[in-house]
């Protein structure tokens, strides 16, 4: 097939398919209907991680878990969800939230949206000793 | 020796099909409510995937088609072109695929070319389009070489390879369940390659056919599809981002990184390219064998189920152990 017809019909392809998905309404995050959710999604990340402690964030878009290994968080991707440990983590505060960095090439930046109180909140937990 | 064959470039011509057949499956799902799942973002990225694999083909498929070209002109054989030499070609072609997608997920250099085609969370008919952009630098091509040398023309083999390619994109669905049970016996099909893409352990590192399933039944990969065992797809570890560049390179960077630690033997770099995923030096990671028997010592009412070993307590820190004496 003539590139000047492919190139063309991939790219409409690409952009009306994700329109129409945005359109339909696929394009909500993921919610963590509890601390057991949360708990639930940690463990499809880190079986045999047990948490031993869960805050889920107000909008329930993630959860902090502590576990015998340290600090973790829990977020959505797209429907789905993935969790990470903090360790090594550089994480501030800013005008949505929390803003985590992480050495990690396969989850490098992890946008919380948390209130002012609930960001102060969560730094403070994560001084605490794991 | 015949140079000048040519085969129609059948994966370019399918594009307006995947996109027919990717429209259909979302009416499907959404009108039916049910048979599967899409979401905006993780579908966008399969597409992009789709389309970059594409292009690395167009940039560097030059390499494949140049060594195959060197090939036919020293081989002494000429099958020819008649109807039963394509479909010979076809179902050795599918027995040297087999190996390459064995090889694709138990030898970490070629996995991380391989690893984004599992990236996804979601199983539909974009996830079969979120393919490889590194496939060139896996080498893998060599395999199909005893077929050049056998007689089977360069083109003849790209094109048997393209139409196994297109074979594979409708049977990443939930739309379908189970088909006829002849067909489930012979043929992959959208219950066995669901079982592919599962992260569950029980799942992990079977199923490698690509049109044939009979191949797997033969080499002791087979593991169907089980309804007490519901597939949960992705990796091991899920992504936590979207960005195909990421996902296209991820697992070399992680390479890469590991294979420049310091205080490392050369053995052991190469042990993080050629070992198994999830192969570390100090134990700290999990082949899909460690996983699989980790998971029995939890459930040992499982022990020796479809896809999961015998083995008892304690045998996979051995098979940790054992790995490091390979190379």
């Amino acid at each position: 097939m003539p590139l000047s017809i492919l190139l063309p019909m991939v790219v409409l392809g690409i952009a009306g398919i994700a329109v129409l998905l945005h359109v339909l309404g696929l394009s909500h995050r993921a919610i963590l209907a509890d601390e057991g959710a949360a708990s639930r999604a940690w463990l499809r990340e880190f079986p045999g991680h047990r948490p031993t402690r869960v805050i889920l964030c107000q909008n329930r878009l993630a959860a902090l878990v502590k576990t015998e290994q340290g600090y973790g968080v829990v977020w959505p991707m797209g429907a789905d969800t993935t969790a990470r440990y903090l360790t090594q983590a550089h994480i501030t505060a800013d005008a949505k939230g929390l803003r985590i960095n992480l050495p990690d090439f396969t989850a490098p930046r992890i946008g919380l949206s948390l209130d002012p109180d609930e960001a102060a909140r969560w730094l403070e937990t994560l001084k605490e000793p794991a | 020796m015949t140079d000048m064959i040519s085969f129609p470039d059948v994966v370019n011509w399918a594009v307006p099909f995947f996109i027919a057949a990717i429209l259909a499956e979302l009416l499907w799902i959404t009108f039916k409510g049910r048979g599967g799942r899409y979401e905006t973002r993780d579908a966008l990225t399969s597409l992009v995937m789709g389309a970059g694999n594409v292009a690395s083909g167009i940039l560097f498929g030059f390499i494949a088609y140049g060594l195959f070209m060197l090939l036919w002109r020293i081989t002494p054989f000429d099958l020819g072109t008649s109807l039963w030499i394509v479909a010979l070609c076809f179902v050795l072609d599918d027995l040297s695929y087999y190996w390459v997608h064995r090889f694709g997920h138990r030898v970490r250099w070629v996995w991380a070319s391989h690893v984004n085609h599992h990236s996804s969370q979601h199983y539909n008919l974009t996830t079969a389009l979120r393919q490889t952009w590194t496939g060139t630098f896996t080498f893998m091509m060599i395999l199909r070489a005893p077929l050049i040398l056998l007689g089977f023309h360069p083109a003849m083999v790209l094109f048997v390879g393209g139409m196994n390619l297109i074979y594979q994109f409708w049977i990443h669905t939930e739309t379908i369940g189970r088909l006829p049970r002849w067909f489930e016996a012979v043929m992959n099909t959208p219950s066995h390659h669901r079982v592919h893409h599962g992260r569950n352990p029980r799942y992990l590192d079977c199923n490698y056919a690509g049109v044939f399933i009979i191949w797997d039944k033969l080499f002791g990969t087979f593991v169907p599809e089980l309804d007490e065992d519901k597939v949960d797809y992705g990796l091991v570890h899920n992504l936590g981002t979207f960005n195909p560049l990421r996902v296209a390179f991820h697992e070399w960077v992680g390479i890469f990184r590991d294979v420049l630690q310091p205080g490392l033997s050369w053995r052991e770099r190469a042990q993080y390219c050629l070992m198994p995923p999830g192969w570390s030096h100090d134990n700290s990671r999990g082949t899909s064998e460690v996983i699989k028997a980790r998971y029995v010592s939890q459930h040992p009412e499982l022990a020796g189920t479809p896809g999961l070993p015998h083995n008892p307590i304690g045998q996979a820190e051995k098979i940790n152990a054992a790995h490091k004496n390979v190379i």
